[in-house]
């Protein structure tokens, strides 16, 4: 499988700082019921991204073209709550172990593919593709500047979850 | 030897379950990471249609979502596939697990759920009518939450399996 991930000989200061945190005790102590539960809603917050911003990315990309994006842009904030809900369980994941993270090559992946969705999101909201789009009527292709921002979207999105599926690979068997 | 033990047994040592479990990273890492992949395409895309039958999104013209189901079929056949490889890999591990058949009977209901969510809702001449979105309201429902317990129920096959393979006890 891929080779294990290589971390210093002794914790560095950011590490140390972390490891005296409550957060990072509570989860260590608690990782027989806590881990499997934090696992869940990450997952859980996941689905609910794909379900909101990847259907609306489709919709941008020509499925169910008789649907006007605007009213399907109603779903986003349950995408951002899951999106939420994902990073608030993260930071559990991270304070917990978090050299099974920072020294973990698919962590970094996992990051670039995140930053390159959240750039991604900026360019939509910011250019005119948000406005353009939420304007089309029903049965209206997207501009094709929409679909280059919609297909990143879903391209880094699948990334994201792939690379978070890889951290395991890299580390002991107990995070599955 | 149980007739279990036997069938599982004789799977484990097939050349195609050695290359599951095995080195190579097309294997395991590759089948699972597919197999999040689906769920996320089934699972959410369905979620989808059930936020919007609960009343977010409230103005998306229903027939239309109809258009999306091919994905959840491409997504359901993807993950019959790379489940069905997990499964060579490691059929005693899943088979000895009660939460695995609490897993595929959810994914039977919700999948026959989204069904009868296209046929009796989505596809209805008058899907907005308040009885037959009362109806859709109901079904969304529970198919939210069929596919909450699918994720849960297949999260904790890695923490609560008795048996890694025929004669290997797990040792938590």
């Amino acid at each position: 499988m891929f080779p294990p991930f290589e971390e210093p000989e002794f914790a560095a200061q950011w590490e140390l700082w972390i490891r005296g945190t409550f957060l990072h005790l509570f989860v260590q102590e608690n990782g027989a019921w806590l881990w499997p539960t934090l696992e869940t809603l990450h997952f859980i917050g996941l689905s609910l991204l794909f379900a909101t911003v990847g259907v609306f990315d489709l919709r941008v990309l020509g499925v169910g073209r008789a649907i006007p994006p605007g009213t399907l842009h109603r779903l986003i904030p349950i995408g951002i709550a899951g999106y939420g809900l994902n990073a608030l369980t993260g930071l559990f994941f991270f304070s917990g172990f978090p050299e099974q993270y920072f020294y973990n090559p698919a962590f970094w992946w996992k990051g670039t593919f995140m930053a390159i969705a959240g750039i991604n999101v900026a360019a939509f909201y910011l250019s005119a593709s948000f406005r353009e789009v939420k304007l089309l009527p029903a049965g209206a292709d997207a501009p094709f500047g929409a679909k280059v921002i919609a297909g990143t979207s879903l391209g880094a999105w699948m990334a994201v979850l792939v690379c978070g599926r890889l951290l395991t690979f890299y580390r002991p068997p107990f995070f599955h | 030897m149980t007739p279990l033990e036997i069938v599982c047994g004789w799977v484990e040592n097939t050349s195609l379950s050695m290359w599951v479990r095995g080195e190579s990273m097309l294997a395991f890492p590759t089948i699972l990471s597919a197999h999040t992949l689906g769920m996320g395409f089934l699972a959410g895309t369905s979620a989808g249609i059930d936020l919007r039958l609960l009343g977010v999104a409230n103005r998306v013209p229903l027939p239309e979502l109809a258009k999306f189901y091919p994905v959840m079929w491409a997504a359901l056949a993807l993950n019959f596939a790379s489940g069905t490889l997990l499964l060579i890999g490691y059929p005693y591990k899943a088979f000895t697990n009660p939460l695995f058949y609490v897993k595929l009977s959810l994914i039977a209901i919700a999948v026959y759920l989204a069904v009868r969510i296209r046929n009796q809702v989505l596809l209805q001449p008058n899907p907005d009518a308040a009885s037959v979105l009362r109806a859709g309201r109901r079904m969304a429902a529970i198919s939210l939450a069929c596919w909450a317990g699918v994720i849960l129920a297949g999260r904790l096959l890695a923490y609560t399996y008795t048996w890694l393979r025929v004669g290997m006890p797990n040792n938590f």
